[in-house]
């Protein structure tokens, strides 16, 4: 089975490789757009960018396996990263996690049987004076609390919002309306 | 409550501030229309005269390290914008590019005029999506407008400048890391020398600066660097944008002049510690600096000489507060496995050490420590410390012993406890993050 | 050129490098060894083990002695004068070690590895590690010659860094982060290169190994011998570990001049071709295509008309410079009349191949062009006299042809039928060494001879650099070295032109005799090798002595 990638896609790509001074600079930016439009990166992704950007495999395979934000396997349309780092904990980052288990009976990594959720601890996200905080796909909700955490899944079931930024289309989607985009001050 | 001089927050909380029409309205490209009829060597000069010191954690002059760029190499001259915040504790250049990305472009334009380079690029962190995508904005209003591309404002100078997302790596705002980074390569920190000025991007000269390091640069070359110099305390010139979180009333950004005393910090802006708690602690400069106890905070000043002194660091100032609550053996947990998460995995002692001193932490929390493991965990810091190819393992450490040294009876008492059979009733603070990214192949 | 030179001391001594010269090397030059797992020096330098900290007077903190250059006054300590570099060194192999799974009871390495030979030398103490070690994939193959044993890696990164600067195939990688680090391939694109068996030489634990030699044997009950790779002109320098006979493993030694620290696999792996299995232990006559065993004095009885002007003599591009110095003398004494030709072809390489491998299966014609025979100005004329001399042998221009050596006909042509008929209808005379050798249907007369493995003798590379190559492998009872049978016949044919005993007597005389070389040692040759076309006896080194240069009595 062959990849396939929409012409959006790569005419996107071949944009972006044009404001560096060298195309591999773009590697990073190829990662995202596959995993944008396939949910993850997979074997025969990483050969296609591979050609594109002129690095062997097995350097493109590096880079999807040292970065977190990169995925090798397919998540939950809503992937729930809950900061766990000091501030966060500090503030009762514990709690929310626990929701995330309670609610969908799943464990970090794995998928709710719907496709919907699925969700991680991540370090640090720069949202510590609105801790806790988490960031789905991404985008940031601060400021959370237990309560409002569970408040927020509720609504994401029910509107089913765009969260992710496209690097194709190069926007944020518009969010839960409502929800600040951001509260760090 | 603008007792303190404001340079960076100005214009921050303005309505539309993050547009080019509002932000231009306010002032904003007046300074590098100013700068680009000067002598770029003499804005280097003014800058050295300010005192401005990197604002990324090192506190290196950032007037020197552009002076350390060769000027006639024939290869092009790199401009680098570290928005790879990811310190943590730390959320200041976050600010920054959301509501006044303007300021952040105008800063590194007048940058970009005086190492005369003609290419930049904002390194921003890969779970930055809003903030990329107004900084994002903010350049493509400048390009329309001739600000960016051939010929800027009319002149023969031309200027790109790129926006970059990493991808979720601390190590990245390592400035060698982060050069192999946008290289297409793992961020992985390069052996020194030669230095990035010398020898950066593509093995072209480079200069990495951080967002808040060039967002004071309008300012100084409109006022001088006297002016910037006359704001702060001695070594310590200008402003200094706080990150407070933690256990306070009042979380937020600050922007203080240099100098301020640490408690009126706590008690004036961050509105004090919780109601009902006592201060316990606080890591003044981002995780990765010695933390100081409650007593060690009186007379402590927020700048660089005096935080030194004091035997920790203002670092990029994420001033973290604990208060009574606080469990600090949980605490040093949860930063250990940070480091342990973040490291990139290059170099033997930060590899294999900073994962080692995570798993002695997570046995005392558990309940499982044993009477050598202070002494062990102190040894296992001297090994990492000074003894790997970047600053990561020499700043891992400096938690790990403040932590240790001066939490001494809690964690003693936790292992003797278990020694007693007594049992501590844990309530985890730390909680294991993948250790790589979730879906990674092997 | 003159080289700029500097002067720095280390553990007090002074010592004078080249500039830009590390530390390490710098160390070497005092004879102090520095150890280290990721440096080598023809890769790039990454810095990663920490095993090479040194102190260096003035500086914050211990440097890398890999990445740190020489300069003019600088004082630099080692682990000899500087409690601080001990600790250091002690303090990285602790460190090392606590992932490591110290299987070294099942481990390949085990015997030549660096993480046993530092720990023994730098820490040798117990670990203080308690804890639950990471677990990584084990026996993982990287392609079709080399294993992965994920565990053992210590992420020194040299198999990434041969494969992306050397052979620039780029097939290996270092995934994941922090201590999940792991040495993987693509999928879909194994270690696949002409030299990808050198990442085993080059890593320094068990964590790569031959797919063809995991589990033989134990190192330590082998024996090693520094020999030269007979597969090609280029002249690798190896290590050959032999047990029982036959060849269990062979290693890249390093060399700067010649193959650095490579080897291409079709020589590595290909070594046991010069050591076949049926050998040929005794005289043998054929008749009808049967070998029948026959009294060697008798079978060099046949050989009294070589001296006719129709005779052929086939040399293999594998004798010792000695052998073909002989031949010369022989040419000279008693078959002045004969044509003497060197089996050598060119053939096709990769680009891979490209960078170590020589274009020919000819590891000596150059020595047999040191010796003037046949009288050639480079190797197209060398390959047109042979090709031109088997076709007069193909229209019966020679009756009479003798074969010095298994490879006295290049593969290619060993297989041609007209050759095959041709040599059937002459006289033909053939010191080879294996029953299998398809020669044999054609040949007349068998003399046993010993391979190259089982001789010591003087090469010639590519590149005029006079290398030693030592006997790896112990010879079979009953095969003769080709330079005593090269003797036999030149007594048959009335003159006496070998009194020597041994190879080594054999190097011996050949060195006191051959002015080019005069003044020259074995010892000095196994350095490194010496080059013919710039040495002159001024230039040799009288200080370097080896047991072997003792004529023994």
């Amino acid at each position: 089975m062959g990849f396939s990638i929409s012409e959006k896609a790569r005419q996107r790509l071949e944009e972006l490789k044009k404001r560096y001074p060298k195309p591999q600079s773009a590697v990073m930016s190829a990662l995202y757009i596959v995993q944008e439009e396939h949910g993850h990166i997979s074997d025969e992704a990483i050969d296609w960018i591979s050609g594109e950007v002129g690095l062997k495999p097995v350097h493109v395979l590096e880079l999807a396996t040292f970065y977190t934000m990169y995925r090798r396997k397919p998540l939950g349309k809503y992937h729930v990263q809950v900061c766990r780092t000091l501030s966060c904990a500090l503030c009762g980052a514990k709690k929310l996690m626990e929701k995330m288990q309670e609610r969908y009976g799943i464990a970090p990594g794995q998928v709710s049987e719907d496709g919907m959720f699925s969700y991680e601890y991540v370090e640090c996200l720069g949202s510590c004076g609105t801790a806790p905080m988490c960031e789905i796909n991404d985008t940031y909700f601060e400021n959370l609390t237990p309560e409002k955490f569970e408040e927020l899944l509720v609504r994401i079931e029910k509107e089913q919002p765009d969260l992710s930024l496209s690097t194709i289309e190069g926007k944020l989607g518009e969010g839960l309306s409502g929800c600040p985009k951001s509260e760090v001050m | 409550m603008a007792k303190h001089k404001q340079i960076l927050l100005k214009n921050i909380r303005e309505e539309g501030q993050h547009l080019l029409e509002k932000a231009e309205s306010r002032g904003a490209y007046k300074v590098i229309r100013k700068a680009l009829e000067m002598d770029p060597l003499k804005i280097i000069d003014e800058v050295k005269n300010s005192g401005l010191r990197g604002r990324g954690g090192a506190g290196f002059p950032t007037g020197l390290k552009w002076s350390f760029v060769p000027r006639d190499t024939g290869k092009p001259v790199y401009l680098i914008n570290n928005a790879d915040e990811s310190e943590p504790g730390t959320f200041k250049d976050r600010l920054l590019l959301e509501n006044d990305p303007h300021l952040v472009i105008e800063g590194m334009l007048c940058a970009a005029w005086a190492l005369q380079s003609e290419w930049s690029c904002i390194y921003i962190r890969g779970e930055y999506a809003y903030p990329y995508t107004r900084v994002q904005a903010a350049i493509d209003e400048c390009y329309e407008k001739g600000y960016l591309g051939e010929n800027i404002f009319g002149t023969n100078f031309t200027h790109h400048m790129v926006v970059h997302r990493g991808a979720g790596a601390y190590i990245c705002g390592e400035e060698t890391a982060l050069l192999n980074s946008l290289e297409g390569k793992k961020g992985q920190p390069r052996l020194k020398p030669p230095f990035p000025a010398v020898a950066g991007y593509y093995a072209c000269p480079t200069v990495i600066n951080n967002v808040e390091s060039l967002s004071n640069i309008p300012f100084i070359i409109e006022n001088g660097g006297e002016a910037y110099k006359s704001i702060g305390v001695e070594n310590s010139a200008g402003t200094k944008l706080v990150s407070a979180s933690g256990h306070i009333n009042k979380p937020g950004i600050y922007e203080i002049e240099m100098g301020y005393p640490l408690m009126d910090f706590i008690e004036d802006e961050c509105g004090g510690v919780r109601d009902g708690h006592n201060l316990l602690a606080v890591i003044p400069g981002g995780s990765s600096v010695p933390v100081m106890r409650a007593e060690e905070c009186k007379g402590v000043n927020l700048d660089y000489d005096s935080m030194k002194n004091a035997g920790s660091s203002l670092g990029c100032a994420g001033f973290m507060v604990m208060d009574d609550s606080t469990d600090v053996v949980e605490a040093v947990l949860n930063l250990s496995h940070f480091y342990s998460h973040e490291s990139c995995g290059q170099c033997t002692p930060c590899r294999e050490g900073g994962h080692w001193i995570e798993k002695i932490f997570r046995r005392i929390a558990e309940g499982n420590g044993m009477p050598g493991d202070l002494k062990l965990i102190e040894s296992l810091c001297n090994q990492i410390g000074g003894h790997t190819i970047c600053a990561f393992g020499d700043t891992m450490v400096l938690p790990y012993r403040s932590f240790i040294q001066k939490f001494e009876k809690e964690f003693k008492e936790r292992i003797s406890n278990v020694l007693k059979g007594v049992e501590h009733e844990r309530v985890p603070m730390d909680f294991q993050s993948e250790l790589v990214s979730i879906g990674s192949a092997h | 050129m003159a080289e700029e030179l500097v002067t720095l001391t280390i553990d007090e001594q002074e010592v004078q490098v080249p500039k830009g010269t590390n530390l390490i090397e710098a160390a070497k030059q005092l004879g102090t060894e520095v150890p280290y797992y990721c440096y080598h020096p023809h890769l790039s330098v990454p810095g990663n083990c920490r095993m090479c900290q040194l102190e260096v007077e003035g500086a914050p903190k211990l440097m890398v002695g890999c990445h740190t250059q020489a300069q003019d006054g600088m004082k630099v300590r080692t682990q000899r004068t500087s409690q601080a570099v001990k600790d250091a060194q002690a303090s990285t192999l602790e460190m090392i070690l606590i992932n490591h799974p110290l299987d070294c009871t099942v481990c390949d390495q085990a015997g030549h590895c660096k993480l046993q030979d530092y720990h023994y030398e730098y820490n040798a103490k117990p670990s203080r590690f308690l804890e639950q070690k990471e677990h990584k994939p084990k026996a993982v193959p990287l392609g079709e010659t080399v294993m992965l044993d994920a565990e053992r890696c210590i992420a020194c990164t040299r198999c990434v860094r041969f494969c992306d600067e050397v052979t620039e195939t780029g097939e290996i990688g270092l995934v994941n982060r922090g201590d999940r680090v792991t040495i993987a391939v693509k999928e879909g694109h194994e270690l696949s290169n002409a030299l990808s068996g050198t990442v085993v030489d080059l890593c320094p634990v068990g964590a790569l190994t031959h797919k063809k030699w995991r589990f033989n044997t134990r190192i330590w009950y082998t024996k090693s011998t520094d020999a030269i790779c007979p597969g090609c002109s280029t002249g690798c320098n190896v290590k050959v570990y032999e047990r029982d006979g036959q060849v269990v493993q062979v290693k890249a030694r390093l060399n700067e001049d010649v193959n650095k620290e490579w080897l291409c696999d079709e020589g590595r792996y290909g070594f046991g071709r010069f050591l076949p299995e049926l050998r040929i232990t005794e005289a043998l006559t054929c008749e009808s295509g049967q070998p029948v065993p026959c009294d060697y004095t008798e079978a060099l009885k046949g050989l009294s008309s070589l001296s006719s002007p129709k005779t052929l003599v086939l040399l293999s591009p594998q004798l010792f410079v000695e052998e073909y110095a002989l031949l010369t003398a022989l040419k000279e004494k008693a078959l002045a009349n004969a044509s003497f030709v060197v089996a050598y072809r060119e053939r096709e390489l990769s680009d891979v191949e490209k960078i170590l491998v020589s274009p020919d299966y000819a590891a000596n014609y150059k020595g047999a062009l040191f010796a003037g025979l046949p009288e050639a100005a480079d190797e197209k004329a060398l390959e047109d006299k042979y090709t031109r001399a088997l076709g007069q042998l193909k229209v019966g221009a020679f009756d009479q042809v003798l074969l010095l050596g298994d490879h006295a006909l290049a593969p290619v042509d060993i297989d041609d039928k007209e050759i095959q008929e041709a040599l059937g209808k002459a006289h033909t005379v053939g010191a080879l060494s294996h029953l299998g050798s398809a020669l044999l249907s054609s040949v007349d007369v068998v003399l046993p001879a010993q391979t190259i493995l089982e001789q010591s003798g003087l090469l010639i590379n590519r590149g005029d650099r006079l290398q030693y190559s030592s006997a790896s492998v112990p010879a079979v009872k009953g095969a003769l070295p080709i330079w005593r049978i090269i003797g036999d016949i030149s007594k048959q044919l009335g003159s006496e032109i070998v009194s020597a005993r041994s190879d080594r007597d054999l190097t011996l005389s050949y060195l006191g005799a051959e002015k080019r070389l005069e003044g020259l040692t074995i010892a000095q040759v196994k350095k490194g090798g010496v080059c013919i076309k710039t040495y002159s006896p001024q230039s040799a080194g009288a200080d370097v002595k080896d047991p072997s240069d003792e004529v023994r009595a």
